[in-house]
């Protein structure tokens, strides 16, 4: 049976020469350089993302519709389209109108 | 290079004591890396097989030692907090390399593939059969293994970094022993 002690502590592997002594000068510079400032990048970030969200809630075209267009409940009480277009105020008459001329009468 | 003049038989005590004094901390740790570098890094060493994983455990526990230096307490040995600290950084990369999907004892295989490359081409043969065979240990049993075979340390010590009961402790290293003679045994015949 294999006798471990007979083995011994030797290792296969080598250290590199003065690698300690290296290695100590890095840690020492590192442990001197004052501790890092979050960089102020992520407060821009957040400030582009609440702007582009805003703008997004302003000029979001659901939005607007919620103003007159029936909602979805109310479409499939109308008898028809023609109908629904009688339920509409000539303002909701203009921004669809001007909604299709944008998007394109399939996409609405 | 900046050399510093370093007494080497500075006690435990007195570096512990100069860790926390904010003043001498640096060259507390200065004494650190000459008295404990060289252990702790073959111990990380054991444990990650490759040099430039444990250069950056070791550096790791290092900067964890200075940065987390008012944590110690004077309960437990400096050389068992140093040694439960660089045993964490040999865990966390071990996790690191095993990623998501696997465990840390899947990585038995590739560990020793690795003990073949990183070992030395003069290397006792027996030498690196006995690396190859800790490799393959599941991470409980190498950890007890090295600490009691290599750093000589008793089951008390051992407590005190890895948290486990003695019993268990025990009941590892019986298992590393058993396990690594039967590879040897095997591959010595081969």
């Amino acid at each position: 049976m294999i006798d471990l002690e007979k083995i011994g502590r030797e290792m296969p592997y080598k250290m590199p020469d003065h690698f300690i002594e290296n290695l100590t000068e890095r840690v020492i510079a590192e442990v001197k350089q004052p501790a890092k400032k979050k960089s102020p990048i992520y407060l821009y970030i957040a400030a582009a993302a609440s702007a582009a969200a805003m703008v997004l809630l302003l000029l979001n075209p659901f939005n607007i519709g919620t103003m007159g267009i029936p909602d979805y409940e109310n479409i499939s009480e109308c008898k028809s389209i023609d109908e629904m277009f009688q339920t509409m105020s000539a303002d909701d008459l203009g921004i669809y109108s001007m909604m299709t001329n944008y998007y394109g009468e399939s996409t609405l | 290079m900046k050399k510093t003049s370093i007494d080497n038989s500075i006690a435990d005590d007195a570096i512990a004591e100069m860790l926390c004094n904010d003043s001498r901390a640096e060259y507390a740790l200065r004494l650190i890396m000459q008295k404990y570098g060289e252990p702790l890094y073959w111990h990380i060493r054991r444990m990650v097989v490759v040099h430039d994983d444990a250069e950056d455990a070791l550096q790791e526990t290092m900067l964890n030692v200075y940065k987390y230096r008012n944590t110690y307490s004077k309960e437990f040995a400096l050389s068992s907090w140093l040694y439960k600290i660089a045993t964490n950084e040999s865990l966390k990369l071990l996790k690191n390399r095993a990623g998501f999907m696997q465990s840390v004892d899947d990585l038995g295989d590739s560990l020793k593939n690795s003990v073949s490359e990183e070992s030395s081409p003069d290397a006792d043969k027996t030498v690196v059969l006995l690396q190859e065979a800790i490799a393959l240990l599941p991470i409980k049993q190498k950890t007890v293994f090295n600490l009691r075979y290599y750093d000589e340390m008793s089951y008390e010590e051992i407590h005190h970094i890895t948290g486990d009961s003695i019993n268990t402790l025990k009941t590892n290293y019986h298992y590393a022993v058993n396990k690594i003679k039967e590879y040897i045994t095997e591959h010595s015949l081969l």
